[in-house]
């Protein structure tokens, strides 16, 4: 028993073994046999064939004996023979596998890169401990129609301690902090949350130690965890850091600690990495009162308790939330119906660009699927040249099965270098490529090829071998069996079976096309729907640059303190703005328009509630707009059109009247019927706080994204309200790059503590906005493009192989007095009947798929007559070129040397 | 492939060899050689069928194989009965003795 097993072992393990033991055996029974003859006086010539004779057929009995062993020995032992006398047949034939690798490598090499970044962005968990308890927190008002709006500390604290659902939770506030000391002041991103936030995620420091309980301040600790990147770069990775003072915004900390080098903050930053991590207890100076209604947090993050499903733990909070809203009915109107919803991290950090991702990897699947049909393709064609092999291998004893199993593996051999080829290509250029993904997609620096991608690049290897290698196995092992030896494989035609196969390849090979040409037909629709969008302003001649004024924990330390010091900076940095040579007018808003400012942040956009007089106060709870803070020449330096009274003035300042300007989307939700010039709002619900007057009505400016219609804005001005981050724009005919040193000398003039950013021209801004829909548009596109090349080069192949293959019934036909043109139709027919199925097919596919697309369109419906339309005919005239070529060259049979042949 | 010969019932080759070894373990061309010489005419088996059946039966565990030293010095693949195979053995040969007086018995009356 003990034996058997470790035979068996032995077999599977060294699978050489018994087939060698199997060849001794045999070797040792004929020459014993010839010895044997040899002493009744055979020659060593006869004796040798008479024992072979009565031994059998050699090989057949050895293919029963593999058969005997059990089905596993016979396909191990075997595998060493099909895979070498596979990669002889791939010798000989080099062209044709050259051709076929390089197809293959691109196709998998395709397939792995884009892999790799939907593993790292969409698969692999997030790198912090215990990932899928990471939640983030949402506080939403369904009742109103709003989303993620801000909490009070009294409510974050009901998150601790009441809800019994999280171990820990944080806020997270991003923000520019402003690193001064040596040489220029530096701008970086910061980030405060509670002193819990790096035992949620679970980071051990490279250096020091990280926030804990103990230093639990009421307001914000003067304590700093930096990151790697600053370490390195402002201190020269110097050992000695910890206990270092470190200005951020003017006010001194301590630094306590460095993060590891791979350490990111699991959430939407300003621009590029946090690299200064500060905490605070939201309860003290110069936070306000822990009151309910003082809602100032945003961004809440937490991790559920261990053994908690995402699911309990939403119930306990609907049920901790409806419970709130009975006891404090005065912070939470019931027809605002706040809630509490929590979803897993990793989905709110990927979820906006999961959709292209997938696209993307759709498209790159279809491609390698439209390559392989084609290899097929290839393969039937040379199958029916090795119709003989097949014959003579089949009489010398091996099976059908044998035959398909060798067969196959010779596709396998083909697609697996391919697959190697293409997992070396995207390794190489991996780096290279993801210089061409738009720095949106968030994770991306995890992108690597990890034994997942290797597994999935396999798996693609795998699958397209069997695609293009099944059906040409089994036609030609069929094939071989009917044929036999006597025909001596020259194929009179086209077999009706095989040729059905054929046309089925290259049927599904154009319906594939299809589907790929029509989702980027669609894309590139909403692409250049986007580009040619009226964003409202004229952004040509146009140069942009952001500011950011420090915000230092004491205000007593804070120049900036209150609206009138700041407007004195606002007006100053105008001042040497259009003193600048070139510029003819300047401006200043608080949010530019199309960067996407994530909504949360401090300062940008601010999106509250407001008031209209002689309203029931009932209903002014679920007014919304988005208020944007600007100086009187925005709009003109913007070319934005007032359609409606006046823009604001000099005089629109602090002390004056409140004044706002409103764009139409705000008019037509809040005034449709009655006219809202000298209407008056007030922001916020104190009630105590002025009157806002309206003065003017604008056209819309998209000022959320190009793709984003219909939010309404009040614009204000930026004497009477301001904030903390400013962007100037300026008229002028001058390049960004040339104007660049004299806008940085012109605000470090006013202020040489103030960080200048994003020097830009507003085309620029506006480009970098659809960044991510061009990347995946133009590469859907390219894929497109590939595809429909390849299907032509099939259809072209195929036309090409029948035209030689029926050369000798063309010269018959000719010669019967068929005239060119008719073998020309004849031909063309072919392919239109292949191209019409094919394209009929996949547009069916397509319409019944598109709506999948749907999150990635605008401005085109998934089912958009024009793609539908256009996608068929250009596909159409594409083949039927494609078959023309070798329709023209069938007509052009030389009519006696083919009847010749015959 | 043996075409002047009655083919072999399925199975009679197995037990054929499992009686042969029976008696004392041997290799596959000291085998052939008995059989031959046993069943001389009537049962031409083609030699080289010998080992397919010998690998069946490995693979069912009846018998094991072991390379040994003949009496000549050589290198030789031994094969013995296993007890399962002896088990075997008797089953077969009691069921074959069945069939074949049935057989027998059927053939006579009519």
């Amino acid at each position: 028993m003990i034996r058997r097993l470790w035979l068996r072992i032995r077999g599977i393990v060294h699978p050489g073994a018994s087939e060698r033991d199997m060849q001794d055996e045999m070797r040792q029974h004929l020459d014993r046999a010839t010895e044997r003859l040899m002493a009744r006086g055979l020659s060593p010539r006869e004796a040798r064939a008479a024992a072979a004779r009565e031994f059998g057929n050699l090989g057949a009995i050895q293919e029963e004996a593999r058969d005997a062993r059990g089905p596993w020995s016979r396909f191990v032992s075997e595998l060493g023979q099909n895979i070498r006398y596979g990669l002889r047949v791939l010798a000989k034939k080099p062209s044709f596998t050259i051709v076929a690798v390089l197809t293959l490598a691109l196709g998998v090499g395709a397939n792995t890169a884009i892999f790799s970044i939907v593993n790292a962005v969409l698969l692999r968990p997030l790198p912090y401990r215990d990932p899928h308890g990471l939640v983030r927190i949402f506080f939403n008002e369904p009742g109103v129609g709003l989303r993620d709006i801000r909490f009070s500390q009294p409510e974050l604290a009901d998150l601790e301690q009441r809800a019994d659902v999280f171990e820990a939770v944080s806020p997270i506030f991003e923000g520019s902090e402003i690193v001064s000391g040596a040489g220029q002041p530096e701008r970086v991103e910061g980030l405060n949350s509670s002193f819990s936030y790096f035992s949620m995620l679970g980071v051990t420091p490279q250096l020091g130690r990280l926030f804990d309980s103990q230093d639990f301040v009421p307001g914000f600790a003067p304590k700093l965890v930096i990151s790697d990147a600053l370490w390195r770069r402002a201190y020269g990775a110097d050992p000695n850091v910890v206990g270092r003072t470190i200005r951020l915004d003017s006010d001194p900390y301590t630094i306590i600690g460095v993060l590891p080098r791979g350490f990111r903050h699991p959430g939407p930053t300003v621009s590029g990495d946090v690299e200064a991590f500060g905490a605070g207890g939201f309860t003290g100076e110069p936070f306000p009162a822990p009151l309910r209604g003082k809602r100032i947090l945003v961004n809440g993050i937490g991790r559920l308790k261990p053994g908690l499903t995402l699911a309990r733990a939403q119930e306990r909070l609907t049920a901790m939330a409806a419970q709130l809203r009975r006891d404090f009915p005065g912070d939470y109107p019931p027809q605002t119906r706040w809630t509490i919803e929590i979803q897993p991290l990793q989905d709110t950090l990927v979820g906006s660009v999961r959709p292209m991702l997938l696209v993307l990897l759709g498209a790159v699947i279809l491609i390698v699927f439209i390559v392989s049909l084609n290899i097929a393709n290839l393969l039937l064609a040379r199958a029916s040249g090795r119709q003989q092999e097949m014959a003579v291998r089949l009489s010398l004893g091996a099976s059908r099965g044998r035959l398909v199993r060798q067969l196959l593996t010779e596709s396998m051999l083909l697609s697996l270098i391919g697959g190697v080829a293409g997992v070396a290509m995207a390794v190489g250029t991996l780096q290279l490529m993801l210089r061409f993904v738009p720095g949106s997609v968030p994770r991306l620096n995890e992108v690597s090829i990890d034994w997942v991608v290797l597994a999935f690049a396999l798996l693609i290897s795998i699958l397209t071998g069997l695609v293009f290698g099944l059906a040409p196995a089994f036609h030609s092992a069929n094939a071989a069996l009917s044929a036999g030896l006597r025909e001596g494989g020259r194929g009179s035609g086209y077999g009706t079976k095989t040729g059905r196969l054929r046309d089925g390849l290259i049927v599904s090979e154009l319906a594939f096309a299809v589907i790929l040409m029509v989702g980027a037909g669609l894309l590139l629709r909403t692409l250049r729907e986007l580009l040619t969008e009226n964003p409202g302003f004229n952004p040509t001649q146009v140069v942009a640059a952001s500011i950011e004024l420090p915000n230092p924990n004491d205000p007593k330390t804070d120049p900036y303190r209150d609206i009138p010091r700041r407007a004195i900076l606002d007006r100053e940095v105008l001042r040497r703005m259009k003193a600048i040579p070139g510029v003819e007018l300047a401006g200043l808003t608080s949010a530019l328009p199309s960067t996407n400012t994530n909504p949360n942040a401090v300062g940008g956009i601010v999106n509250e509630g407001f008031a209209i007089e002689d309203r029931p106060a009932q209903s002014s709870q679920d007014l919304r707009a988005e208020r944007i803070r600007i100086s009187p020449d925005y709009f003109p330096v913007l070319r934005a059109t007032l359609l409606r009274g006046r823009a604001f003035t000099e005089d629109d300042a602090d002390g004056k009247p409140l004044v706002a300007i409103i764009d139409e989307s705000t008019a037509h939700k809040y005034w449709p019927t009655s006219d809202p010039l000298g209407r008056r709002v007030r922001f916020g619900r104190d009630a105590t706080l002025p009157w806002t007057t309206i003065v003017g009505v604008v056209k819309d400016i998209k000022s959320d994204g190009l793709d984003i219609d219909g939010v309404p804005h009040i614009y204000v001005s930026l004497y009477q309200d301001n904030g903390r981050r400013l962007s100037v724009v300026l008229r002028t005919s001058l390049p960004a790059t040339v104007l660049e040193p004299q806008i940085r000398r012109g605000i470090l003039s006013v202020d040489p503590g103030l960080p200048i950013f994003n020097v830009a021209s507003m085309n620029a801004v506006l480009d970098r906005s659809l960044a991510t829909r061009r990347f995946s548009a133009e590469l859907v596109g390219g894929f497109a493009g590939l595809a429909a090349l390849v299907s032509a080069i099939g259809i072209y192949g195929l036309l090409a192989y029948l035209a030689g293959q029926r050369r000798r019934e063309i010269g018959i036909r000719m010669a019967l007095g068929a005239r060119r043109e008719d073998i020309l139709r004849m031909f063309l027919r072919k392919g239109v009947a292949l191209a019409g199925v094919g394209l009929v097919a996949g547009l069916v596919v397509s319409a019944s798929t598109a709506s999948v697309m749907a999150s990635l369109l605008y401005g085109v419906r998934p089912h958009d007559p024009a793609v539908f339309l256009i996608v068929p005919l250009l596909l159409f005239a594409i083949t039927v070129f494609a078959s023309y070529v070798p329709a023209r060259r069938a007509t052009e049979v030389d009519l006696i040397s083919a009847l010749r042949e015959a | 492939m043996s075409r002047d010969t009655p083919s072999l019932f399925p199975g009679t080759l197995e037990l054929i060899v499992l009686q042969l070894l029976s008696a004392e373990p041997t290799n596959g061309y000291d085998l052939s050689l008995r059989i031959q010489a046993i069943s001389r005419d009537v049962l031409n088996v083609n030699a080289g069928s010998l080992y397919p059946a010998l690998y069946r039966l490995e693979h069912k565990g009846l018998i094991t194989a072991e390379w040994t030293q003949t009496a000549a010095g050589r290198r030789a693949k031994t094969y013995s009965l296993t007890s399962r195979g002896r088990r075997q053995l008797v089953e077969q040969r009691e069921s074959w003795q069945r069939f074949a007086g049935a057989l027998v018995a059927i053939l006579r009356v009519s």
